[in-house]
């Protein structure tokens, strides 16, 4: 067999202890948490910016590895608003399917409030997460 | 310290004093010590507007300054941690003054002390190990290449076969064979390499004071995608040994096929620093 990766320790070209996931890791979810007078919710923090991160860094790569949800996440995609125009034609479409199976009738408007929770999922998610108690201290 | 500064804390430590002057903080500002030579805060002032709670919100989703910030952090804790045993404290702590940082150092005085006096005279390394997925599962490309003869037992009846024709499988069964043994020699060699990292672990742990295994690193943030993180662990060794396990830990995969191992350290006692013993 063949051996496509040196088992030797990685070669040197990275400076230490520098590496960026590293320090993240750490100063993010480790160490000691006290109770400031400013909370600010790291676990989310964490989470939004290597969603940036990849958005930035390498948008054709993910695209590669069929990572697309930015481009249906309204606090990415602002402006675009994919997510929001399909919901909006699914819900067209719907309004068409239950006027011609019911024979009429304001079925629309039973339709719009569920799809409009859809269209906002990443926001929601976020506020939520950020109100929940406690330090995220899970060692 | 007026009403536009808010006291921005790095860590807990000993007789900080000599050491801080070579340390700016997150906001390029001096840090300075609070408290007394057996228990300190080292911190900065930082302006409240900058680091308040919205401000800092915003400004730590910002990859750059995040980045930024965070090494800031870092850096400032890493100089204490040089020449004192330091706890860090976990990034964007921050008070209102310094008699609050006061407080906090009476009210948690002892438990502070104690994990100081673990602390004192130790170090952090970290390990990373990745298996090589390619390696682990005896090679794909064999599998890629349509040899499908690799089927354990390729027993037609398995997948309800095609008693029809009592031939060989139809595409459509050999794919969903071939299918099937490359998820079973996913698996299995996921198991292979877990193991490894489990002994590797166990292995290190002998050597050090305390272990720890952290979650596997997000691929998207080390830039390795192709490898398996199968041991993201940090140890806390004696200082005077800590090049002896640097040596020790970089050796432990030497021979082995497809894994590749990271040492990283010294590192200030971050992972050694999360409420012990709570």
């Amino acid at each position: 067999m063949t051996q496509p990766w040196s088992s030797a320790p990685r070669a040197p070209g990275r400076p230490e202890p520098a590496n960026l996931a590293d320090i993240l890791e750490r100063v993010l979810d480790k160490g000691i948490v006290v109770a400031g007078d400013i909370r600010v919710n790291l676990l989310d923090i964490e989470l939004l910016t290597i969603r940036l991160r990849l958005l930035i860094a390498s948008v054709d790569r993910a695209r590669e590895m069929g990572i697309d949800w930015w481009e249906h996440d309204p606090t990415l995609s602002s402006g675009k608003g994919g997510l929001a125009d399909e919901n909006r034609r699914l819900r067209e479409r719907i309004g068409e399917l239950e006027t011609v199976a019911d024979g009429g009738g304001d079925t629309r408007a039973r339709a719009t409030p569920a799809n409009r929770e859809v269209a906002d999922p990443a926001g929601r998610q976020i506020r939520t997460r950020r109100s929940r108690p406690g330090q995220d201290n899970d060692g | 310290m007026g009403d536009n500064s808010a006291t921005w804390v790095y860590a807990v430590t000993r007789d900080p004093d000599p050491v801080l002057l070579r340390a700016a903080g997150v906001g390029g500002e001096p840090v300075r010590a609070i408290g007394d030579a057996e228990l300190a805060a080292v911190a900065g002032s930082v302006d409240a507007n900058a680091f308040g709670e919205a401000a800092l919100e915003r400004r730590l989703s910002d990859p750059d300054e995040l980045e930024a910030i965070a090494r800031a952090h870092h850096q400032v804790i890493e100089v204490v941690a040089a020449a004192r045993p330091t706890l860090p404290l976990r990034l964007a702590t921050v008070y209102r003054d310094d008699d609050r940082v006061r407080a906090l150092l009476t009210q948690r005085r002892a438990e502070f002390g104690d994990m100081l006096r673990w602390l004192d005279g130790r170090t952090e390394y970290g390990v990373k190990v990745w298996a090589d997925p390619e390696v682990m599962t005896g090679g794909d490309k064999q599998e890629q290449a349509g040899q499908t003869m690799q089927v354990p037992g390729g027993r037609s009846a398995d997948v309800g076969g095609d008693g029809a024709t009592g031939r060989g499988p139809t595409a459509g069964t050999a794919y969903l064979l071939r299918r099937r043994a490359n998820l079973t020699a996913r698996a299995d060699g996921w198991q292979h390499g877990a193991a490894r990292g489990e002994e590797i672990h166990a292995a290190l742990g002998r050597l050090a004071v305390a272990a720890r295994r952290h979650a596997p690193q997000d691929p998207r943030l080390t830039g390795n995608e192709d490898g398996w993180m199968v041991l993201n662990g940090a140890y806390l060794v004696d200082s005077g040994r800590g090049q002896e396990f640097a040596a020790t830990a970089g050796a432990m995969v030497s021979g082995l096929a497809g894994f590749q191992l990271d040492v990283t350290g010294p590192w200030p006692a971050y992972s050694f620093s999360v409420g012990r013993d709570q």
